[in-house]
């Protein structure tokens, strides 16, 4: 088997195999599906994405999601230089002030600025979202490709752990890992991460499974290409969106998922202006006059952040797989 | 059928096992309960005789059988903080939590399933769009944003009990669960709500139902008696399966409304790392959620019997 390495270097180790395949296949019958599965593979990609994102284009709600959520980017990107105050400077002379010039939030009870607390929680949201994102997808891609390309019993093995793991209730789950390994934003991010690469790695398994016997697939493999190359460059690419959608529609559960453990006091220390502990902090106050800044405010960023990433990944879909709608 | 069921049991077991080991692992590296910790110094022979009394020296297979055996016998022993019996703890929060549970999937299936075909049968209209645009919404609410906006709003108004409660007003059971059942029941309602919708619109299109059409039967039978039925197979597995998740404890929305379920017991106790409640209680919520998969599974496979050949 050759390592991934090889087949990461495309320019080089491409053109021989490219230049066979078309002299080898050319008297075929099946020479014009075996040509597109490998060779327009490069060639037609601007295109596609093209074609991806006029079809994003087209569905409005998940294009204001998409400028929202380039807002938060940039937002979380120059954070330290918008926030008007150091959002963990504390000012117990200022506790729970109601929103006014100087503070546009208001203040949380120990008079840290709100405005200031909620913009550095749009980093951490995002961190932790795209942190669980790409991970759980890079893990579950891999195994649900090898799962579902090899078979047997590697097979067998990676299936039964996710079945082990889909046994438990996400939070619980969540909070059991958290309560092991102590808690802070990279074991959240761990957490979310174990929690959540099973789904993938079973959609990627299955539309693994689906291409594995396709002609263009067995096309590759008859000229003799390594398994490695059929997955990576001829599986991989035709298969992978179901799972990218699914990780892309993750990000905003793995945001709410971060802020349900800080609320519940187990997620990120609760120093840390997170939006869930934001919340947890407003609690005493829910029901005096005057506070309603302390639980609105956060709450909104976290609806809003959801809801943008819900819009575009609800947009990715449709125009990723129209099939899937 | 019977060896789809057995093979989904024996499936169901196995998962089981490596899940409760799996917990009981994770209870050891959680930390050792006697080893000296900050200002608390323990000298190591009375170590030891601890490790002894509690059957914490002997090797971690048999103690991991001995923890499966008090598990499944109901000894859950004393908790750390006061000294009460764990079984009796569990025992009175978990009639809330099962009220609480069936409470929310009430009012989901209710609002959930009329929305749904209301959507559906009017597809394109008025309230197609307003359904598609009000359950878009409601699925991107967390729990926790619905849960405190109530209390905040409701809770102490009319016949919404105040939070945190009184100990000297009592307050009838139905009058307490509103709230948190409500809180529960929103953003399921809105999933199940989607599911139908668009299980109903398939099977609108399907040749039995024009046939029904076309002998003459009316709009509602058609409707209620052969669209209905075909169409709630997806409701059916979705709610099995959060109904598994809810018996296990509403951890958020026990914790907001105080609501003294199994849910806001696990709470407190991860907050005083009370590991004696801890345990249990998780194996409970993961046993809960298995034995609900596996029903669902098997429901699922007697309603559409063709996903028995897979």
């Amino acid at each position: 088997m050759t390592t991934p390495p090889q087949s990461g270097q495309e320019p080089d180790t491409h053109v021989p195999a490219e230049a066979l395949m078309t002299t080898f296949e050319a008297p075929e019958p099946d020479a014009e599906v075996a040509g597109n599965g490998g060779k327009e593979g490069y060639r037609r990609k601007p295109g596609q994405f093209k074609e991806i994102w006029r079809r994003f284009k087209k569905n409005k709600l998940a294009f204001v999601g998409l400028i929202v959520v380039a807002i938060l980017m940039v937002i979380a990107i120059i954070n330290p230089f918008i926030t008007p105050y150091d959002p963990t400077e504390q000012n117990l002379a200022n506790t729970n002030a109601a929103p006014d010039g100087a503070h546009w939030f208001g203040t949380d009870d120990l008079g840290r600025d709100l405005f200031s607390g909620i913009l550095y929680g749009v980093k951490l949201a995002l961190i932790v979202g795209w942190s669980v994102m790409l991970l759980s997808m890079l893990v579950g891609v891999a195994l649900g490709a090898i799962s579902g390309y090899r078979g047997s019993w590697v097979d067998s093995i990676i299936m039964r752990s996710t079945d082990v793991v889909l046994a438990f209730p996400y939070l619980i789950g969540a909070i059991l890992i958290v309560q092991v390994f102590g808690n802070g934003i990279i074991t959240v991010i761990v957490a979310l991460v174990v929690l959540s690469w099973p789904t993938a790695a079973r959609l990627m398994r299955g539309s693994t499974l689906s291409l594995r016997e396709a002609e263009y697939v067995e096309a590759a493999r008859s000229i003799g290409a390594s398994d490695s190359r059929i997955v990576v460059r001829h599986i991989l690419p035709n298969a992978i969106a179901p799972t990218l959608i699914f990780s892309f529609s993750h990000i905003g559960v793995a945001i709410v998922a971060m802020a349900s453990l800080s609320f519940l006091g187990i997620g990120v220390p609760a120093d840390i202006p997170e939006w869930g502990n934001l919340i947890a902090d407003a609690v005493p106050y829910l029901k005096i006059d005057g506070k309603s800044h302390l639980w609105v405010f956060p709450s909104a960023a976290i609806v809003i952040t959801t809801l943008a990433f819900a819009f575009v990944a609800d947009g990715l879909r449709d125009s990723l797989d129209p099939k899937l709608r | 059928m019977g060896k789809f069921i057995i093979r989904r049991l024996v499936h169901a077991i196995l998962v089981v096992i490596v899940a409760t080991f799996l917990i009981y692992l994770g209870l050891f590296i959680l930390g050792d309960p006697f080893s000296s910790s900050g200002e608390k110094t323990i000298p190591p022979d009375i170590q030891d005789a601890l490790r002894a009394k509690f059957g914490m020296d002997k090797p971690l297979i048999v103690q991991y059988l001995t923890y499966l055996q008090n598990m499944f016998t109901g000894d859950f022993g004393i908790d750390f903080e006061q000294r009460r019996d764990v079984s009796t703890m569990i025992g009175t929060a978990l009639p809330n939590t099962i009220r609480l549970a069936f409470a929310a999937i009430v009012i989901e299936l209710v609002i959930g399933l009329l929305a749904g075909i209301i959507a559906a049968v009017s597809q394109y209209t008025f309230r197609d769009v307003f359904v598609t645009v009000i359950t878009t919404l409601a699925i991107g609410l967390p729990v926790f944003v619905i849960g405190i906006g109530l209390r905040s709003l409701l809770s102490g108004e009319g016949i919404f009990p105040q939070v945190p409660r009184s100990f000297t007003v009592e307050v009838p059971w139905w009058q307490e669960i509103i709230l948190p059942a409500f809180t529960l029941a929103i953003v399921d309602a809105a999933f199940v709500a989607r599911l139908m919708r668009g299980s109903m619109l398939e099977v609108l299109r399907a040749d039995y139902i024009r046939t029904a059409r076309a002998k003459g039967l009316s709009e509602r039978r058609v409707i209620g008696r052969h669209a209905f039925r075909n169409s709630i197979i997806p409701v059916v597995t979705y709610t099995g399966v959060s109904l598994g998740a809810l018996l296990g404890g509403a951890l958020i929305t026990e914790r907001i409304f105080e609501y003294q379920g199994v849910g806001y017991l696990l709470v407190r106790a991860i907050s005083q790392h009370n590991n004696p409640v801890i345990v249990p209680l998780v194996v409970f919520a993961v046993l809960v959620f298995i034995v609900m998969s596996t029903l669902v599974d098997i429901l699922y496979a007697y309603l559409d019997p063709r996903i028995r050949l897979h």
